[in-house]
């Protein structure tokens, strides 16, 4: 008997809580509808705002180590709490940072010469930042313990990098300090790019006192509030749940920070909703949105934004292998996809088509290029050519992805290579970690994928994918007259002539078809009409300290 | 009970050898998947090299076994591994708190499906044969019949963009708590409500059901008849007799739903921003965080291996006729 009333005692304990969680709702319910938002102007009222704060949806990112960054979600965040000697403005010109200005460069295009402003401190104020700091920054990116895969891809033109990452080196030659305010970085030949990659978090300036024994995979707990010299600093990091920034005011650049905070929340959610229900003052839009906010009847319609981001997407294909080794068979390929259709009617204008490697709004772009347009006819004559549709027979298309369908991009893709070239390609879906290795390895004929612009240079899409020498060359393709062209243009001064290298390289690999160019992607976002000065950058750069609240 | 205290303990003894088993099973099966971290995490530009040397310096590339024995002896210490989502924080700080969270929401979830399903299903089969039986299963059903990647979306445009009255997304502490106990309570703020009606409306249908054909069976049984017969009020043949009996099996799903307070929905964590365990959990497999992985799966399995001892013991306990053990005395 005893063990029973235990049963009811409970089931009573239940039923007792539904009517105090019920009665709470009701309450808290009738309360929010009471004196709620509906009420009150929109924005920033919100009970719980700060004054001046700005709400974002962010990514979680990785890791706040600058020297270890790898991915644009932690970038997002290290740009504004770190900074280095040169940065991107809002129109992506270079421009100087921590250096007073931009460095003087030797004859030989070899020696960087960075005078640095005196009035730089971290943000506990303690210590004044010198050239000594940027030494060890840098050799602490490059130093094989530190187990960072960006710094020596960052850093290794300067002389003397490669050994140090080696550790065959005790320090890198090519970085000196001269004395507090002067830095003198010696590359190993000149490279018109280097300064774009020095605006890459791994050419940052940490505090070596925090930063001591860390590496990218262990000892990080400093990244938890780190000491920067960026216009942000951590305020409170909730892992898995918000991100808090408050300005820095001793920031040394105008104009100041003028939000006295951002707060991130990491904790996901539909952002979309959140926006409406201004608990977010941004956010992207996504395609199952877009067409009601591109509706001019939509309230929210004139709070859109759509800018071009510089990225590429493509279908990548393994040249070193029959039959997709024969460029008819790829040109073919090429010209049996109608990029328009795909993105007009299926992204509905999310994208742009591509016709070339470079995306719209980087150096070099190509408005005239001659891509491999979309021709059914001769598609289907280039592919007898090379022995027609049978060759194809036995060839997969690697993606990446985990749902049931791959997507509406690819279905599209191969419904038209089978209406119009008579051929059925499989596609293969695998998770990311697998598809990385994949594709590292060449273990795929062809693929979908994506490239996004780490800086504002050709070299960065056209001499990384397309050198036969270059790691991330996953094609495999190599041609002589393209190196030639990629390796003038590292050296090459004077820009007309060196934009002219890189679209005669871009013509011959378009043609030859490594890569078929899909599409380039837009952003598109809304914004409050209250957050003033925000503009949605084609990359990460620092961007925060522009913003205004203003009603 | 020697019989019962005999069974407690030789189950006691088999929980370590069946959480064994599973951590060898996840702990092979993620490193036998192809694909690791420094894969995923190294960015494009990498070289092999540099992957080469992490994996190295992580003992990614020592054996197998040798990586399990180390884990092992850690994880013993309560040592949980650091995480590779965020980079070198320990496991135990990142998933302690949000099984918190989890185990919250489902908390109250639990509490509501049980506490109106039960009275429901009584009162519904009470009522068999009449119109209002089939409506108010029918109703619950409903509810139960839509995905909740559906019913969040619509409940959120509702209370919060139509309405007005609910925050969309999120997870608020309450401060005043949190101040002064130093327990982050997320129970007390308005943040709640959408994922408690989200997981509660289609959860009480199952026990309505359940609890109102159990209370159909003990109506046929003798001694409810006896009851009657014997002229006691129907109040009391229902509360004392019925009910009570009916309430019996009720107990081994509580057991399940015990252990499924730790498991955390992806769906309902994700749309709705509550930083529980189900999102962590799902990345984690997805960036092969390793040691997250088996942190996650060996707490989720000890509280599912728990749960049902619990509900064995408590069944022992409540029904007078499974006496376990003791049946060949």
């Amino acid at each position: 008997m005893e063990t029973r009333r235990l049963v009811l005692t409970l089931t009573a304990i239940a039923v007792g809580a539904v009517v105090v969680i019920g009665g709470l709702a009701i309450a808290l319910g009738s309360g929010g509808g009471g004196g709620g938002p509906a009420d009150e102007s929109p924005g920033l009222n919100l009970p719980d705002r700060i004054e001046g704060e700005l709400r974002l949806f962010g990514p979680d990112p990785i890791t706040l180590d600058p020297a270890c960054a790898a991915d644009a979600g932690s970038a997002e965040y290290i740009v504004e709490i770190f900074s280095g000697l040169v940065s991107f403005d809002r129109d992506l010109n270079i421009i100087p940072d921590i250096a007073e200005a931009l460095p003087k460069v030797s004859d030989d295009g070899t020696v960087y010469t960075f005078t640095l402003r005196r009035n730089v401190n971290f943000h506990d104020s303690s210590r004044r930042v010198v050239a000594g700091d940027f030494k060890y920054s840098m050799e602490r990116a490059l130093h094989p313990d530190t187990l960072s895969t960006v710094g020596p891809v960052y850093l290794d033109d300067i002389v003397g990098a490669k050994a140090y990452n080696r550790g065959d080196a005790d320090e890198v030659a090519g970085i000196k300090a001269v004395d507090d305010s002067t830095l003198q970085i010696t590359i190993d030949a000149p490279k018109s790019y280097f300064l774009a990659k020095m605006t890459y978090p791994t050419a940052y300036v940490v505090d070596r006192r925090e930063v001591d024994k860390a590496t990218c995979f262990a000892d990080t707990e400093w990244t938890r509030s780190p000491n920067g010299t960026g216009p942000f600093e951590m305020k409170e990091w909730v892992l898995g749940q918000r991100i808090e920034l408050q300005a820095n005011p001793d920031f040394y650049l105008e104009p100041k920070p003028s939000l006295s905070q951002v707060t991130y929340i990491l904790s996901g959610g539909s952002p979309l909703v959140m926006y409406e229900n201004d608990e977010i003052d941004l956010t992207g839009v996504g395609i199952n949105d877009i067409e009601r906010i591109r509706d001019p009847n939509e309230p929210l319609n004139k709070e859109l934004v759509e800018t071009q981001s510089l990225d590429t997407f493509y279908i990548g294909i393994n040249v070193k292998e029959p039959p997709l080794d024969d460029p008819k068979v790829r040109q073919a390929l090429a010209m049996a996809i109608d990029r328009d259709l795909i993105a007009t009617e299926l992204l509905l204008d999310l994208v742009v088509p591509a016709k070339g490697i470079l995306p719209p709004g980087m150096l070099a772009y190509n408005e005239s290029l001659e891509g491999l347009e979309f021709n059914p006819t001769r598609a289907r004559e280039l592919l007898d050519e090379a022995g027609g549709p049978e060759v194809l027979r036995d060839v997969t298309l690697l993606a990446t992805g985990r749902g049931a369908s791959p997507g509406p991009v690819l279905d599209a893709i191969v419904a038209l290579w089978n209406e119009n070239l008579g051929v059925d390609i499989a596609i293969e879906q695998t998770d990311f970690a697998v598809f990385q290795r994949d594709i590292k390895e060449g273990n795929y004929q062809i693929s979908s994928q994506g490239w996004i612009a780490d800086y504002v240079d050709p070299q960065d899409f056209l001499d990384i994918h397309f050198h036969s020498d270059s790691p991330n060359n996953e094609t495999g393709y190599s041609s002589a007259k393209v190196d030639d062209l990629l390796e003038k243009g590292r050296t090459e001064s004077d820009a007309q002539k060196r934009i002219e290298l890189y679209q005669q390289a871009e013509e011959i690999v378009v043609q030859d078809a490594p890569w078929i160019p899909l599409s380039h992607g837009k952003s598109s976002v809304l914004i409050k009409p209250y957050v003033r000065g925000y503009i949605i950058p084609p990359f990460v750069i620092p961007n925060l300290r522009y913003v205004t609240l203003q009603r | 009970m020697p019989g019962l205290a005999g069974y407690i303990i030789r189950r006691l003894l088999l929980a370590p050898v069946i959480l064994f088993i599973i951590s060898l099973a996840t702990f092979f099966l993620g490193r036998f998947a192809p694909g690791d971290y420094v894969d995923i995490q190294a960015g494009a530009r990498a070289t092999p090299e540099i992957k080469e040397r992490i994996r190295e310096e992580l003992g990614l590339n020592d054996p197998i076994y040798q990586q399990y024995f180390r884990y092992v002896t850690n994880f013993v210490q309560g040592d949980f591994g650091d995480s590779v989502i965020y980079r070198g924080a320990n496991v135990e700080d990142i998933i302690f708190p949000r099984l918190w969270v989890t185990l919250q929401y489902n908390l109250i979830v639990s509490l509501l499906t049980f506490g109106i399903g039960i009275p429901l299903g009584t009162w519904a089969a009470l009522r068999r044969g009449t119109w209002l039986d089939p409506l108010a299963i029918g109703t619950f059903l409903t509810f139960a019949a839509v995905p909740i990647v559906v019913t969040i979306p619509i409940l959120q445009w509702l209370f919060a963009v139509k309405l007005g009255w609910l925050p969309c997304c999120g997870w608020e502490v309450n401060r005043a708590i949190d101040d002064a106990t130093g327990v982050e309570l997320g129970i007390f703020s308005k943040n709640i409500i959408l994922p408690v009606l989200v997981l509660t409306l289609p959860g009480i249908a199952g026990v309505a059901r359940y609890m109102r054909s159990q209370v159909l069976d003990v109506l046929d049984q003798d001694f409810v008849r006896t009851a009657r017969a014997k002229g006691l009020v129907e109040r009391v043949v229902v509360g004392r007799h019925v009910v009570r009996n009916a309430l019996l099996p009720i107990a081994t799903l509580l057991g399940f739903e015990l252990a499924g307070l730790l498991g955390g929905s992806f769906f309902i964590e994700t749309l709705l921003g509550i930083p529980g365990i189900g999102q962590f959990g799902f990345e984690s497999i997805n960036s092969r965080d390793y040691n997250a992985i088996m942190a996650i799966v060996l707490i989720g399995s000890a509280a599912f291996v728990v749960a049902n001892l619990l509900a064995d013991i408590a069944y022992g306990f409540i029904d007078p006729r499974i006496r376990l053990g003791e049946s060949q005395t």
